[in-house]
């Protein structure tokens, strides 16, 4: 697990603290000590849907080094297997974040740095902390494109299955990888997230990885999300290889 | 100057995902959308900004008469006398002897004006304030009780804080600030304070401090325009408050394209450095 080292520093570079203030949002419920009360059931909008607004962060990172990180047997292709071995090797040489470029989908969903998201009837927007990156849910029933133009974070369509948002994104290119462990992918790569808000503080995030190119069958991980109450996103910027001469690797 | 216009060159992209038809657009008999219908409300009564803005040019004429220079860095598909002037010199209202930058950072506006490469857009680094609203390019914003963001298509995320509070009294310096605002009748007032002095005013590099402060004032005119007053000031760079106006018209029927800076700095190479 060489390559964590290489994460433990890039995460240094990530403001520990802000003094932004904690503003307290309406809306909360609260005990009666005043503390957000994390196990109250989950809001809804006037729709009746459940409203997954808020600022929310990865309960664990283990699933950011490694999607398969519960055991699962990634069905992976002889060339995706080499990569990621290749990687592994190298101490996650090469990861795109050395180079201030995103992160993708699924590893913007593990990251353990916040991310908002902002709900409105029709289209979902989810602000990443990191690099201060963002992404559309579109929720106004349109398809996914045909032959999309491939992009970092793909293109993104929603729809409610009972109280769970069923997000299905395709488009994206190769440039990112699935886990900073180095699990690669295809421009074919095809992602499923399930949003459900389970209480008033914790999303269960249920992620599908689907790549026909990459992988002889559909895999992925159920993450936890906490929401992080009376918080707010900082600013992250990230400037210019300044970090890329200090990142261990091979 | 020069390689602000070679770094916006990069940014324009088809894509199959506009075109998408807005079925809460006001519509002409013949289908179009009617952007002179009234502005929207949202549901607590205020006007609704949410869209896909970008800001208006200006004038062809006043462009020439302001910046004849700029003729020469025209490339197919982005000619720089298209733009908002304030995009290239944000006094472009002033006599360049009545410009009010304190004598003392005069050679610091020369020294960016000197060097293309130091652009901070040119680093991959933010446009930051007021300098991203003369940017001709397509930003959206969403609108929600407590909260609207501001998402731009080649910049980063705002958010701007609607739910009551105050400005933080000592903020962590940043790119973009920190914004609140409040609705003063139908204006949306955003007032912006916590810069870093990292970022430039305009294209010709005129500087400013932690001290700068920013307010918008974002009126919906009708369905498809919406007039921004932007007043700044920075009692340490420059002797007085600035007022400028822009225009920004909605695009219908579309989206914002991805835009991620990439592969840091593999256009600087190729910025002259004169």
């Amino acid at each position: 697990m060489g390559f964590l080292k290489s994460i433990i520093l890039l995460a240094a570079c990530v403001p520990l603290s802000a003094q932004w203030p904690k503003a307290l949002p309406p809306g909360v419920p609260r005990t009666p000590d005043g503390k957000p009360n994390l196990s109250a059931p989950a809001p809804k909008n006037p729709d009746g849907k459940p409203d997954l607004s808020g600022l929310w962060q990865a309960a664990s990172g283990k699933y950011l080094q490694n999607l398969a990180a519960d055991g699962v047997q990634v069905p992976v292709l002889p060339w995706a297997d080499a990569f990621f071995k290749k990687i592994q090797a190298s101490e996650g040489a090469g990861r795109p974040q050395e180079r201030c470029l995103p992160h993708g989908i699924p590893d913007y969903d593990a990251l353990p740095m916040p991310i908002k998201i902002v709900q409105t009837p029709k289209n979902i927007v989810i602000l990443y902390e990191a690099y201060n990156h963002f992404r559309q849910v579109f929720m106004d029933s349109r398809s996914l494109p045909k032959d999309a133009q491939p992009t970092w974070m793909g293109y993104s369509i929603g729809k409610w299955e009972g109280d769970t948002l069923v997000v299905d994104s395709n488009g994206f290119n190769d440039q990112t990888w699935i886990d900073d462990g180095g699990h690669p992918h295809t421009e074919a790569l095809h992602i499923t997230e399930r949003f459900r808000r389970v209480d008033f503080g914790h999303i269960e995030l249920q992620l599908i990885v689907d790549d026909a190119k990459t992988y002889t069958k559909p895999w992925g991980a159920t993450l936890r999300l906490n929401l992080l109450p009376d918080d707010e996103i900082i600013e992250n910027i990230c400037e210019n290889e300044k970090d890329f001469a200090h990142i261990v690797g091979k | 100057m020069i390689g602000l216009m070679f770094a916006g060159a990069i940014a324009c992209a088809p894509a199959q995902w506009l075109n998408q038809r807005d079925p809460r657009i006001p519509r002409t008999k013949d289908g179009k959308p009617n952007l002179s219908a009234p502005a929207p409300r949202a549901a607590n009564g205020k006007p609704d900004l949410s869209g896909i803005w970008k800001v208006d040019g200006t004038p062809r004429p006043e462009m020439e008469r302001l910046f004849a220079f700029l003729g020469g860095f025209e490339v197919p598909g982005d000619d720089p006398l298209t733009f908002n002037k304030y995009f290239i010199n944000i006094m472009a209202d002033f006599k360049p002897e009545d410009d009010p930058i304190r004598p003392e950072f005069g050679p610091l506006m020369k020294q960016h004006g000197r060097n293309a490469k130091d652009t901070p857009t040119t680093l991959c680094l933010p446009m930051g304030m007021p300098w991203v609203h003369g940017l001709p390019e397509p930003f959206k914003i969403v609108q929600t009780p407590g909260l609207t963001v501001m998402v731009y298509e080649s910049e980063r995320t705002r958010q701007i804080f609607t739910d009551g509070r105050k400005h933080p009294s000592d903020p962590d310096p940043s790119w973009l600030g920190y914004s609140v605002g409040n609705w003063e009748k139908d204006t949306l007032v955003v007032d912006t304070i916590g810069f870093n002095d990292r970022t430039w005013l305009d294209a010709i590099g005129h500087p400013h401090s932690e001290s700068l402060h920013v307010v918008e004032r974002f009126r919906r005119r009708d369905f498809g325009h919406m007039d921004l007053q932007v007043t700044f000031e920075d009692p340490k760079v420059y002797t007085k408050p600035v007022t400028v106006n822009y225009t920004q018209t909605l695009l219908p029927d579309t989206d914002l394209l991805e835009y991620v800076c990439t592969e840091n700095e593999r256009s600087r190479a190729h910025l002259p450095n004169p």
